[in-house]
């Protein structure tokens, strides 16, 4: 009896291992011609822009547009996976920014040169086509960009005497003046290299450099060293973050807090959109477990973050591309949703949503309040991460994420800068 | 699955040669297998052998490097940590799920009827709950600010768990991480053991008793050895489960650091493969994950198949 139980359980086994191997990610294929799939990323292209998209999709093709939302953290791997695959890619993808030259550079998109001036041309967002091209031939289009600028409390800023800051050393100075035992002057995760990165472009450093043909990682750049040097101290005085805490969501930090009905933070930054989350909380009326944020002018403000000798600092430019599928099976009709994509009533909703639209004859659709006034501000000295073809590669490592972690935790900077150098350079170059 | 046909031959190994039948039987399970895990393992092991990044995932042609990419790994210091911290988080937690496990099982074999039926439906629920649900609520108990861990712990005198962050430090983290992978593997252990209590016999147990053994003597001299053989094989399971655990830590890595200090093999490979879109290296990697278990589990293998012979 025993050796049959044995046995038996060695057959489980076999089977369980066997059940456990078993991973697929189905999509849906497309294959009835005209109906096509569209990735986007994140909720940062809102309902009424998606059912516009639907309705047009369907008025100019008679096909069915189908989105599919993917999240940030996910969609490097699954684009990667899915993309070269012609039975399971995506028609149409929103792409980072910031990947578009290793994913343009890998031969996943369609050269689309031949529509490049039908949808805009020389009036798109420059940086985002560069970032889109190879030889010249045009793969990857701008789909919207944005870019970060500050927000903070009005009243607790007055309270404690201070005014807006027209320099960065006096931005870190007065946060670290807000800083409580249970409120960040200036909340910002130790991981956050993408708004941290803020303090070396703004010290006259760079991530990476292009040396001839090959990128090098600059963040032992005595320059840059300097900007994280200012950082470390920053986090060290002004926020109560985690140091472990990376690009998330930090406008929570700056409403009220329902139980202690005071913010956890005086100053964030944040995406422009971000506003929309930003306010005085009250419930919701359609639907009570979740509260609806209107912002109060008496109680919040935005800057923009100053530069080091005054002006504006240079931020990371956010944003994403847009791209068809090298392996689409459905070419003609993705061509039919970039027209759309690209139209002036789309441009506009763009804006209107409080995207900046690609095609820039449509900035005055962001409107003329101070979130518009921020957002243009800000982007006007934005800047994009190296172009080099390893790039996603150096983001989807999560290297950038350790480093400014081991600087906010207290490390020795120049060290750190010269081992993560190191390592990047291994990536970066593809 | 071998090893059953085969054992009832054994008895008859005069016959041995004109039976076909175990063999023809044999086929479908193989067939399995070799499409199933051949296919996979042999892409795997081509690929490990080759420099193949996001280009060639295009349609690029792979160079062949042959054991480059080995000898890369060998000299890679901080994959031996990450081998080391894995071996170490998989023992830990496969002891203390058995141990667990193998309590919970005693208690289901002592009770009466009514509490055993609800703990087997507790456990039951348990280890039925998807991973992804199971998780999001453990994080939710974790959380720094608003977790039900930290406001209980909080609640007794003396002690300031307030906003403590069980993710922010790697040793913290990987106590998390076990405890949960802990709580979704010991219904498992328990029915199996459980199982195999239920087939240890009365008369032994009272004729022990009568010969005045205490309750440990009876535990560790008789019921012990008795279900020894199911303990073998849940525990080889369990090594085997522990030491390629992958969505836990993930999705911790999600609430709290991405960071390469919270990496066990499964995130490492993960993160070296689609995200870094090093797919030879990762192969590599995978080999070499392989190899461990086998290393860790030959062993227990090789002890069961005595087992079967004797």
């Amino acid at each position: 009896m025993k050796r049959k139980f044995v046995a038996a359980a060695a057959a489980t086994a076999a089977v369980l291992i066997l059940a456990g191997c078993a991973t697929s990610t189905p999509t849906p294929a497309d294959e009835g011609g005209e109906d096509i799939t569209l990735w986007l990323n994140g909720g940062d292209t809102p309902e009424t822009l998606r059912d516009y998209l639907k309705t047009e999709y369907a008025d100019a093709t008679g096909g069915t547009l189908t989105i599919e939302e993917q999240s940030w953290t996910d969609a490097l791997a699954k684009l990667t996976t899915a993309l070269p695959d012609a039975e399971n890619t995506p028609d149409v993808v929103e792409i980072g920014n910031t990947w578009s030259p290793t994913f343009t550079n890998a031969g996943a998109f369609t050269d689309v040169s031949d529509l490049y001036d039908e949808l805009g041309g020389s009036k798109l967002l420059p940086s985002f086509v560069e970032v889109g091209e190879v030889d010249g031939a045009n793969f990857a289009l701008p789909y919207y960009f944005g870019s970060r600028y500050a927000f903070y409390r009005k009243d607790i800023w007055e309270k404690a005497g201070l005014t807006v800051p027209t320099t960065l050393a006096e931005f870190n100075e007065s946060a670290a003046k807000l800083k409580t035992d249970s409120q960040s002057g200036f909340y910002i995760g130790g991981e956050d290299w993408r708004n941290g990165v803020s303090w070396i472009f703004a010290n006259g450093g760079d991530l990476a450099v292009k040396d001839g043909d090959e990128w090098k990682s600059s963040l032992a750049d005595p320059k840059s060293v300097e900007g994280l040097e200012q950082l470390q101290t920053l986090f060290a005085d002004a926020s109560l973050a985690p140091v472990t805490e990376a690009d998330s969501t930090p406008w929570v930090n700056i409403n009220d807090n329902e139980s202690t009905g005071k913010p956890e933070a005086a100053t964030i930054i944040a995406p422009g959109w971000a506003h929309w989350s930003i306010g005085d909380l009250a419930p919701d009326p359609a639907d009570d477990t979740k509260t609806i944020a209107t912002w109060n002018d008496d109680v919040f403000g935005t800057f923009v973050l100053p530069g080091a000798d005054g002006g504006v600092a240079p931020v990371f430019a956010g944003g994403s591309n847009i791209a068809i599928s090298a392996a689409s099976k459905n070419q003609a009709a993705s061509k039919e949703l970039l027209k759309i994509v690209f139209s002036a009533d789309y441009q506009q909703l763009l804006g209107e949503n409080g995207l900046g639209p690609a095609n820039l004859d449509y900035a005055s659709s962001l409107g003329d309040d101070q979130f518009a006034a921020a957002l243009i501000e800000s982007a006007a000295d934005s800047k994009l991460t190296p172009a080099a073809p390893g790039w996603a590669a150096v983001e989807g490592s999560g290297l950038l994420e350790e480093f400014f972690g081991k600087v906010n935790g207290g490390g020795d900077v120049a060290a750190l800068a010269a081992e993560y150098d190191a390592k990047i350079d291994e990536l970066i170059n593809g | 699955m071998s090893t059953s046909t085969a054992k009832q031959t054994s008895s008859l190994t005069f016959k041995r040669r004109k039976l076909r039948a175990p063999y023809l039987l044999l086929i479908p399970a193989v067939g399995i297998l070799v499409i199933g895990m051949g296919y996979p393992l042999v892409w795997q092991i081509v690929t490990s052998m080759q420099e193949f990044g996001l280009q060639q995932q295009f349609g690029k042609p792979a160079p062949f490097v042959l054991f480059d990419n080995y000898i890369e790994l060998a000299t890679k210091a901080s994959l031996w940590v990450v081998v080391g911290k894995s071996i170490l988080f998989c023992l830990v937690t496969a002891v203390v799920t058995l141990a667990v496990g193998l309590a919970l099982a005693l208690l289901m074999n002592a009770v009466s009827k009514g509490p055993r039926l609800v703990l087997q439906v507790a456990l039951l629920l348990a280890w039925s709950m998807p991973v992804v649900a199971a998780m999001t609520v453990w994080i939710w108990l974790f959380d720094r600010r608003r977790g039900a861990i930290n406001y209980l712990l909080d609640a007794i005198p003396g002690v300031d768990m307030n906003r403590f962050d069980w993710l922010e430090n790697p040793l913290t983290f990987f106590a998390v991480a076990s405890i949960i992978v802990i709580w979704m593997s010991v219904p498992f252990v328990a029915f199996s053991a459980y199982a195999g209590l239920t087939q240890v016999s009365e008369e032994v147990m009272e004729a022990a008793q009568l010969d005045g053994a205490n309750g440990w003597q009876r535990f560790w001299g008789i019921i012990l050895p008795m279900i020894r053989p199911v303990i073998a094989i849940v525990f080889l399971l369990q090594i085997i489960w522990d030491l390629r655990v992958f969505t836990q830590i993930t999705m911790l890595q999600d609430a709290g650091s991405k960071s390469s200090e919270f990496d066990l093999l499964g995130t490492y490979i993960y993160k070296l493969g689609t995200k870094a879109q090093d797919f030879g290296m990762a192969s590599a990697v995978s080999i070499l994950v392989l190899a461990i278990t086998i290393i860790l589990s030959w062993f227990y293998i090789r002890s069961l198949l005595k087992e079967d012979e004797s």
